[in-house]
């Protein structure tokens, strides 16, 4: 799977969150930027068929 | 253990104190969001309900990945103005070593979390004005827009120790009564002005009805326990740990004066009290005996870390007063604020910035050079919140309306909002034609 251990050693670990100084924050970042106006499009496409249903 | 070892622990009792502080100040704000869920709830019609309640805590799960995404770099980055300082934003971009798990940094996950909860907040004040009429979609875009750019770009100027307002003009507003209260009172009445009223709320001759929420009892427990929430707020505007002139094991404010809680749990007290008896000598109505409690706490809240506790109650009661009037006035100029934010947070907070210049004058400055508390500096910082918060919540509102999606159409105000979401409150037991 992902080595995405940013450590080798808990000794004098710092930094430690998966990724870190690695591509993979900016996948996961902008992968939850995808996540947060996706959901939103679909909202919105909902709210016109339910506006469209009830003019 | 050596006087070096000694040092060393009790720094580290002092890292760990500031973080479990904020870690639980934060976890009680989340009662506002309790708070203002059912408040809204409670003031909507049955028809209405679960969509007032589901887009304010969508705007709360909406705030938290947005304020990680570039709300914190804004707090950092923007202290002189509009143009960004990218060496003091570089920690809060969201990429950055401090934005995650850090064995070496037990600060900013914590402070990051209490600062979001309060963009939560300013998203949640909105949210209940324009119940029962704004579209779900556009309610969160412009909620993240208050909560993670406007709000916090106000914090960065005016509650930041280095943020030109506070060093320049010595702006203090210790409980957020401008950057928070005032911000969100009057983005929500720019959305307002474009929004338009709910549906029979006024008459052809320009009257106004009232329009009554289902649930009287429920906005008053959710008004409660936005009162609780509030000691979490509050709590979360000191710093532990202290430095600068205060040295370590002292609690200061934002800008580094020294305060403690036991200031800020006579104030909070005394602000609640003399808001709730305020409003209800005005009106004899028990929502705004409750409302009276946010207009008392957020009169005071500005320099509630130096107010005697009764001159505390009597500014809480003067806005207890004044912010019942104001709605009257707001309702008569044509804007359907649906539980009185624009007044309660809007014109409160305002109150609570101008009450710093006149009463807390001639307190030392918090470091050589900074001025100290003056009616002007104050005065002029209310202006910038006033304009800070209404011009983008106007804007943008416009932007949404020329598009055709802000407003839902009146066929669905008629059925009631809750069919957007494909549910109903009380499938039995109310008839849904409240």
């Amino acid at each position: 799977m992902f080595d995405s251990s940013p450590i080798e050693t808990w000794e004098g670990a710092e930094v430690m969150f998966s990724f870190a100084g690695g591509a993979g924050t900016h996948l996961f970042f902008w992968l939850a930027v995808v996540l947060c106006v996706v959901p939103l499009y679909y909202v919105m496409k909902d709210e016109k068929e339910h506006e469209d249903k009830h003019k | 253990m050596s006087p070096e070892e000694l040092q060393a622990a009790i720094e580290w009792t002092s890292r760990i104190n500031l973080e479990v502080y904020y870690f639980w100040c934060t976890a009680i704000m989340i009662l506002i969001h309790a708070g203002f869920m059912m408040y809204e709830m409670g003031a909507s019609r049955v028809k209405h309900t679960l969509a007032a309640g589901t887009k304010n805590i969508l705007a709360f799960a909406y705030m938290i990945p947005t304020f990680w995404m570039f709300g914190w770099w804004i707090y950092l980055a923007m202290i002189n103005g509009f143009v960004p300082d990218w060496e003091a934003g570089a920690a809060g971009v969201p990429w950055s070593d401090s934005m995650g798990p850090n064995l070496a940094d037990n600060a900013t996950g914590v402070f990051w979390g209490a600062f979001t909860l309060f963009a939560c907040t300013t998203a949640s004040i909105m949210s209940g004005s324009v119940i029962e009429r704004i579209r779900m979609t556009a309610f969160i875009i412009l909620a993240v827009v208050l909560g993670s750019v406007v709000w916090i770009l106000s914090a960065s100027w005016g509650w930041h120790y280095a943020g030109w307002m506070v060093v320049d003009w010595g702006y203090h507003d210790f409980g957020a009564s401008g950057v928070v209260h005032i911000i969100s009172g009057f983005f929500a009445l720019g959305v307002l002005m474009h929004l338009g009223p709910r549906i029979g709320k006024y008459n052809a001759d320009g009257s106004a009805n009232k329009i009554i929420g289902h649930s009287l009892p429920m906005t008053m427990v959710g008004l409660m326990l936005i009162v609780v929430g509030f000691f979490g707020f509050l709590g979360g505007c000191l710093f532990y740990g202290g430095g600068g002139p205060a040295g370590i094991g002292q609690w200061t404010n934002i800008y580094g004066m020294p305060t403690t809680l036991s200031a800020i749990c006579f104030n909070t007290l005394m602000g609640v009290a003399g808001g709730m008896i305020g409003a209800y000598t005005k009106t004899r109505d028990p929502f705004w005996m409750m409302s009276g409690a946010l207009c008392g706490i957020i009169s005071v809240a500005a320099g509630m870390d130096m107010y005697y506790p009764g001159l505390t109650f009597v500014l809480a009661f003067a806005g207890g007063v004044i912010g019942p009037i104001a709605a009257g006035y707001i309702e008569r100029m044509g804007i359907d604020d649906a539980v009185g934010a624009v007044s309660v947070h809007g014109v409160c907070g305002i109150l609570g910035v101008v009450f710093v210049g006149i009463f807390l004058g001639g307190y030392p400055p918090y470091a050589e050079g900074v001025p100290t508390i003056t009616f002007m500096g104050q005065f002029k910082g209310a202006i910038v919140m006033v304009l800070l918060g209404f011009i983008p919540g106007y804007a943008l509102a416009w932007v949404f309306k020329a598009m055709g999606i802000l407003r839902a159409s009146d066929g669905i105000q008629e059925v009631g909002m809750d069919v957007e979401i494909n549910a109903t409150a009380y499938p039995e037991q109310i008839k849904s034609n409240l």
